[in-house]
């Protein structure tokens, strides 16, 4: 941080302590993450003795991900995740603004009052056996719906935009009034385009939620061809229910998915979840560590 | 520190209060437009309400009525409507239950560990990181010890399924080569706690370091050079500088912590959880799930949710006030 332009040998030292220290925390956050994927390519005959501390792969083979991609419950888990989560993260971006800018507006009747019943809502949260019954009572059991209007709108995410839109200068506002502009038209032609970076950050923080959701799809969905991936992953790996990639008819047999070690077939498994997160995780960095920092700031 | 609703929380700390309502702050414009008639107000405003009614209405679905349904802890449920009023009956139950206070036993020790062993890691991490010279190793390892926070719980506790493995697990590995014999991390209930401990490190030791981080950048430099002026080497300069600048943030982020004592995280324990360590990291939202969903206990399950809720909506609220008296900041 501060000038330091005479080192003595002690704090060299000290200096590389830290250095060292930290890299050992990168090695512990990625070990185990690129081990799974060294054991997801290396080849088949080889997985059975691939030690669990190796990074790279023994042998190289596209096998596992080829079979898990092409697997119908994968696909399928594939196809639900990405259509929830883009549903559920429209809904969520819209919704949120839609409200935020509501509940920004200074002169709002009823203003305090809806403020401080949203933030009831974080406080007090009556648990999932009523939430259970409140899905079953409107006939959303069993539906994709149940999981995508779950936190369809969050409280959170609903603060932190309505004080964006706080911030946004009256001026700009009065003028587009001016020249006639409705409050809808104000909304979607000025506001909303003033807030595309705000937006871009709430969009994503969704899309995180959404993606990685498994409880809710876990206790509503019975259907297995509705699951999303996250409740096909923890069928398979967490419970150890083989028979949901693997197929009760491959199980005893020498072909194809069976003979593949199920280890490695557990590894791709969580690495095909984690790919669209990895995908997008340059983004992730740049807003949310923005949005963290300043919100940490503003303080 | 645990689950998302703390990465929620921590991206929201600021000072803001709830915002008072009325005629505090009209455009010329507004006020032209206003008279104080009703009739007024409503052409004026009701283009926001239209706005804001999916919103509204989705809040009121969604948490309001289930308020509504948590009615059923008070009553007996049966199997053709309509359930029977029994009042306080189900509490009755549940506190005379043993297994609801080994629950609450576990969910208390679990929290417990976790503000123990989890909450200085991340302020531990931030003193680290700020003392990295040179943007681009800092940001290299910044990216990387950031992603576990973004994977979801059943992602890790895959990958520590594996990692724990007693056959071909890397920690079981090192173990080994040191002479030490196969551990089955995951069944054994001395260490399956500690699993809890070590995955929540593993998922935000990295990520809650930005927050602290955050605090420290904010510090003021002429600090630091008024101290090396009086000759500080770097571990005064953290004691006497760093560390005083980021006790606000420490205390606000540790109150909040403590309102969060009763969950424990249910998306971290459901994951973890297997036939043999079932009772030593069975929590109060585990329990809730488990008589609720599978035994079909509904009402009893709701009255221990909804005791959960109350309890828990004391120490939020308990801790919100607390640190906006001692450091400003609150939860909202």
């Amino acid at each position: 941080m501060a000038t330091q332009s005479r080192r003595t040998p002690m704090e060299a030292v000290e200096y590389v302590l830290i250095v060292s220290t930290l890299l050992l925390l990168v090695v512990f956050t990625l070990q185990p993450l690129l081990n799974l994927l060294a054991l997801s390519f290396s080849e088949p005959s080889k997985i059975a003795g691939f030690s669990g501390l190796s990074i790279l792969p023994d042998g190289f083979s596209p096998d596992v991900w080829l079979l898990l991609l092409q697997h119908p419950n994968v696909q399928r888990g594939i196809f639900n995740s990405v259509w929830m989560t883009a549903t559920s993260v429209i809904i969520g971006v819209f919704g949120t603004a839609l409200m935020a800018w509501g509940m920004s507006r200074p002169g709002l009747p009823g203003r305090r009052i809806i403020f401080i019943l949203v933030l009831v809502t974080i406080v007090f949260e009556p648990g999932i056996i009523p939430d259970y019954f409140l899905m079953k009572r409107m006939g959303l059991l069993n539906t994709p719906w149940s999981v995508i209007m779950y936190k369809a709108i969050s409280a959170w995410y609903l603060i932190i935009l309505i004080r964006f839109f706080e911030e946004i200068p009256k001026e700009l506002l009065e003028a587009a009034e001016l020249d006639g502009a409705n409050p809808f038209q104000t909304f979607f032609l000025v506001v909303l385009p003033l807030a595309k970076s705000a937006l871009a950050t709430i969009a994503l923080f969704y899309l995180v939620l959404h993606w990685n959701e498994f409880f809710r799809a876990m206790i509503y969905l019975n259907d297995q061809s509705k699951w999303p991936l996250q409740v096909v992953l923890r069928q398979f790996v967490i419970e150890g229910d083989k028979i949901a990639i693997v197929g009760a008819a491959n199980a005893n047999n020498n072909i194809g998915l069976a003979q593949i070690n199920i280890r490695a077939l557990k590894a791709g498994m969580i690495l095909i979840t984690i790919l669209p997160i990895l995908a997008i995780y340059p983004l992730i960095l740049k807003f949310f560590t923005k949005g963290t920092m300043s919100g940490a700031l503003k303080g | 520190m645990a689950g998302q609703e703390e990465q929620q929380l921590a991206t929201v700390i600021s000072d803001g209060n709830v915002p008072a309502g009325g005629a505090d702050a009209l455009s010329a414009n507004e006020l032209l437009a206003s008279g104080n008639t009703l009739g007024a107000k409503v052409r004026q405003w009701w283009p926001y309400y239209a706005m804001m009614a999916p919103g509204l209405i989705f809040f009121f679905i969604w948490h309001y009525v289930p308020i509504w349904e948590a009615k059923m802890a008070f009553e007996q449920v049966r199997i053709i409507p309509p359930n029977i009023w029994v009042g306080l009956k189900n509490f009755g139950v549940l506190f005379s239950s043993p297994v609801f206070y080994q629950v609450l036993f576990n969910t208390l020790i679990i929290s417990g560990m976790k503000i123990l062993f989890v909450f200085p890691i991340p302020i531990i991490v931030a003193l680290l990181l700020n003392e990295v010279r040179g943007g681009k190793l800092r940001g290299v390892i910044q990216s990387a010890i950031y992603l576990p926070h973004f994977l979801s719980w059943v992602v890790i506790a895959g990958v520590f399924i594996a990692l724990l493995s007693p056959t071909d697990g890397g920690v079981n590995q090192i173990g080994q080569a040191l002479g030490f014999g196969p551990v089955n991390y995951m069944t054994n209930t001395g260490t399956i706690r500690w699993v809890l401990v070590i995955s929540e490190i593993w998922r935000s030791a990295g990520w809650d370091s930005l927050l602290y981080l955050a605090a420290i950048f904010a510090i003021d430099q002429q600090l630091y050079e008024a101290a090396e002026m009086d000759g500080a080497n770097r571990w005064q300069k953290i004691l006497h500088v760093t560390i005083p600048g980021i006790v606000p943030t420490i205390a606000t982020l540790f109150i909040l912590n403590m309102g969060m004592f009763l969950s424990a995280d249910l998306n971290q324990v459901i994951n973890f959880q297997n036939d043999v360590n079932a009772r030593s990291i069975d929590i109060i939202d585990t329990y809730v799930y488990r008589i609720g969903l599978t035994t079909g206990e509904y009402a009893l399950a709701t009255a221990a949710g909804l005791f959960k809720a109350v309890i828990g909506m004391a120490l939020v609220l308990i801790s919100h006030v607390v640190s906006k008296r001692l450091t400003g900041k609150g939860v909202w």
